[in-house]
């Protein structure tokens, strides 16, 4: 009983940290800086980080198996890794462009779990006799890991599409009222860089130099991110593939989801072939990236909708309590 | 560089008893590599290059490379590296000896690799929305002729593509060679090159060429070796040569994308393997009765070959299955006897879902249960056998059921006695009106009393569902999957060059990284804050 009211507490507490942080944020970039409130954000994500790992924790050991065996569990992991990928980047260089990115997510996967979705499965359940095994843990830590991972890094390329094509978009709605007004020096300048939106070489004026350094910090980042990930992702397909084999007698089978995951290590494979050739480097790879962010869900979540297939521990239905 | 060697010039730059360039090659441009080498008294460069004379492309391809030595005598040529000319048998034969090259070529094209993992990555999904194997008339009715979905996907495109079959349609299977074949093409064509190219190290003596570089900067106080000791000590191999430094760092990191290739040229073996040389099999048996290993299995390709243990019978002793408190299962167990040939028991082992029993090569999983028969006694009579019949299967919750008559047995309104099981624990018990009537467990022994007839239920008979393989790609493929995920992780690594040029008191450093190259900058600063900064002015630096 004592565990359980842990948990409770200890969820409520992680969700407001991390509103409060969100919100300080949002402040931050709308209005003004508000100084000494900004350190305080970061200690906020230090705190939450300390609370998912404490629910881990005490779930794990009320439950005696370890947390990750249905929806409600992965989707708590998930915002533990989202926590824990900040923590990391916030440790190796401070004030960072990740921390956007990390810690709405950390919120939003947080709060779709505790949210009334899924109250059914808030309870510990017992584990199916397939799923007793030492591979549960290796198996889905590293898949839920690499999703987050490469979430992180398809996000960061997802802002850097918004940010390079914000202009385009600009633009059009500039072309609108051209034929109204007259030309200026500026806007003829404006269209002449327009057809080079996709090349890097103007450097007109400083607003566009800061530009360029932000979204080739971006690129850069969501490289990085992404091999993370994509490491975390191949070693969780293949521990997946050796406790079926373990498990049922054959390693692969073409399970919707296991074809969803195969899906998504191919379109991260493309992402970093596009990379090796520098022309293409940059707003192409970040599309593919981008596409990469859907197959994703489609892989976690949409497949657990359909609930068939060898994975139907993580499925759920849509109702509302 | 091109502009030193323009043939035209070069003659009369160098020692004009050079015959190499003769009127010949008057029209010809070099594309050379250098490697200077100091060797005393003589100068002597090697220099590789493509001549395309005047007189056609008969010479195309052909890589000439002459020593030319300039000494005080006469100048050597050496032949030694000269290949031979490509015979002209005839132009079909040259076409033969070109296609390996221009195949090669093509398929080591990254946007077609890239289009191809795009198919692949389609067809996939499409292999997931489809339903898979089912029958025909399954698609006659899910995609119709009449009202195709978004309008031209009928069932007709389902059947001839095989997208029924998706994942060992000949097309899907085609792109995957295909896959395969640019894999190699692109290891052998594009990777191992560059891992040479990288391997080479040079030493840049111009203080320009270092500031070019990614990174650069200049301490202005520092001496080279103090550089040369931090970056020892951050893990660098360090080369010092006078006033130059050359450092790297991470090099297995421009080797481990080959090994990446080559893990998953592994894998695919593997699986073509499995596909084409295995037998599988399932079979469910009650508790008490035997098997033939070679009776279950079935081969499921060309080069299936049985072996010596599909002689061997299995016994199952015992079936029983393991509860939560709830009531739920927790684990299901079979135990096994094996006997050979002459009946001598060769194994005895009890199996579980995720503990499987290997023998002689093939394996047996144990994946699913039922529920064979029902032994009670009626009236103290019996004990007889009711064989439970599967109501409801639905993965982990079935639902057995069996009928015990009572009175007339020929009359066509037959009554008597239901007995329902979820599993071997507990028998729920109805009457003939069907009303509820009790639950018992077949340990207990207890009697009970419906109309008149006292059941006792002796035991629960269940039975096992096994799954045998013997799979001979599975060692090749777990080699595989080791392979890749190790060097999946050693392709992290980045591949970080500095250079460092001793000028006079200052010392220039630029540098570069392949991959890491949002970290790289605050690395190298956080390093060059280590090197101490000279401070007296009369320490003299002997470079070298």
């Amino acid at each position: 009983m004592i565990f359980s009211t842990l948990e409770h507490i200890l969820t409520h507490i992680s969700f407001s940290v991390v509103s409060i942080v969100i919100t300080i944020h949002f402040l931050t970039l709308l209005v003004d800086e508000v100084v000494g409130l900004d350190d305080s954000s970061e200690k906020g994500m230090i705190v939450t980080f300390f609370c998912i790992t404490g629910l881990l924790v005490t779930r794990w050991i009320y439950s005696g198996h370890f947390p990750l065996s249905d929806l409600y569990e992965s989707l708590i992991f998930l915002s533990w890794g989202f926590s824990l990928i900040h923590m990391i980047s916030y440790f190796k260089k401070r004030k960072n462009d990740l921390s956007a990115i990390t810690a709405p997510s950390a919120i939003f996967t947080q709060g779709f779990a505790t949210s009334g979705l899924l109250t059914k499965m808030h309870q510990s359940a017992i584990l199916a006799p397939a799923l007793q095994s030492q591979w549960l843990m290796m198996h889905v830590s590293m898949m839920v890991l690499g999703y987050a991972a490469l979430l992180c890094g398809s996000l960061l390329s997802v802002a850097l599409l918004v940010i390079t094509f914000r202009k385009v978009i600009k633009i059009i709605g500039k072309n609108n009222n051209l034929l109204n007004q007259s030309f200026s020096f500026g806007e003829i300048q404006y269209m002449n860089e327009r057809s080079n939106v996709l090349l890097n070489t103007y450097f007109l004026s400083s607003k566009n130099y800061y530009r360029y350094q932000l979204t080739q910090q971006l690129d850069r980042w969501s490289y990085r991110i992404i091999s993370l990930g994509f490491i975390f992702l191949t070693i969780g397909i293949l521990s997946g593939a050796v406790w079926a084999n373990e498990a049922w007698g054959s390693y692969w089978n073409w399970d919707p989801k296991e074809t969803w995951a195969f899906i998504t290590w191919t379109v991260f494979a493309i992402y970093l072939h596009i990379r090796t050739n520098k022309n293409f480097e940059g707003v192409n790879s970040a599309i593919v990236a981008s596409m990469g962010f859907l197959i994703i869900w489609i892989c976690y979540f949409g497949v657990n909708l359909l609930g068939i297939g060898l994975h139907s521990y993580g499925s759920f239905t849509l109702t509302s309590n | 560089m091109e502009t030193l060697f323009n043939p035209s010039k070069t003659a009369k730059l160098f020692v004009p008893n050079i015959s190499l360039f003769k009127s010949s090659f008057l029209h010809s441009t070099f594309n050379p590599q250098t490697h200077i080498l100091f060797n005393r008294k003589t100068l002597s460069f090697t220099i590789n290059c493509r001549a395309k004379t005047s007189q056609g492309r008969k010479t195309d391809g052909k890589n000439i490379s002459k020593k030319i030595l300039l000494s005080d005598s006469a100048p050597e040529l050496s032949n030694e590296d000269v290949e031979p000319k490509p015979k002209n048998g005839g132009g079909a034969w040259g076409l033969v000896r070109k296609l390996p090259k221009r195949v090669l070529a093509v398929l080591s094209n990254l946007p077609l690799a890239i289009g191809e993992m795009f198919t692949v990555a389609g067809l996939m999904a499409l292999g997931t929305a489809i339903d898979q194997g089912e029958a025909p008339e399954f698609y006659f009715q899910k995609y119709p002729e009449e009202n195709p979905v978004w309008g031209f996907f009928t069932w007709r495109w389902v059947l001839t593509l095989g997208l029924d079959h998706m994942f060992s349609s000949p097309i899907f299977l085609g792109m995957l060679v295909l896959l395969a074949t640019s894999l190699m093409a692109c290891t052998y064509t594009t990777q191992i090159p560059l891992v040479k190219a990288a391997r080479r190290w040079r030493f840049l003596q111009s203080a320009d060429a270092i500031r070019k570089q990614e990174f650069s900067d200049t301490l202005p106080r520092a001496s080279v070796k103090d550089l040369g000791v931090v970056l020892m000590a951050a893990g660098y191999e360090v080369f010092l040569k006078g006033p130059s430094l050359y450092a790297f760092k991470g090099l297995a990191g421009r080797f481990a994308p080959i090994g990446v290739h080559l893990a998953m040229l592994l894998i695919m073996a593997g699986g073509t393997l499995s596909a084409t040389g295995s037998f599988r099999g399932s079979v469910t048996v009650p508790q008490g009765l035997n098997f033939v290993v070679g009776d279950v299995l079935g081969p499921t390709g060309f080069l299936s070959t049985p072996t010596e243990a599909f002689n061997t019978e299995v016994h199952v002793n015992r079936f029983y299955m393991d509860y939560y408190d709830s009531g739920e299962v927790s684990q299901f167990h079979t135990d096994l006897s094996l006997f050979d040939l002459n009946g001598k028991e060769v194994m005895r082992k009890t199996l579980s879902v995720n503990d499987p029993l290997r023998y002689g090569g093939f394996t047996i999983y144990q994946t699913d249960w039922s529920f064979s028969a029902l032994q009670i006694l009626k009236d103290d009579e019996g004990p007889f056998n009711l064989a439970m019949a599967p109501l409801k299967l639905n993965g982990d919750k079935k639902l057995f059921g069996t009928f015990l008559p009572v009175g007339d047995t020929n009359s066509p309104n037959i009554k008597g006695i239901s007995m329902l099981a979820r599993d071997l624990q507990s028998i729920v018990l109805y009457d003939q009106q069907g009303k509820f009537a009790g639950v018992r467990r077949p340990n207990s022994k207890l009697p009970i009393e419906i109309d008149g007839t006292k059941i006792v239920i002796v035991d629960a008979i269940g039975s096992s569902g096994l799954d045998l393989k013997i799979d001979p790609g599975v060692p090749i493929v777990y080699a595989g999957f080791g392979a890749l995920m190790l060097t999946t992780c050693v392709s992290y690594l980045s591949h970080a060059q500095i250079w460092a040029l001793q000028d006079g008191t200052t010392v220039i450093v630029g540098g570069k990284t392949n991959r890491a190259k949002a970290e790289f900058p605050d690395e190298m600063n956080r390093l060059l804050d280590l090197v101490p900064e000279i401070v007296q002015s009369s320490i003299s630096e002997q470079p070298g």
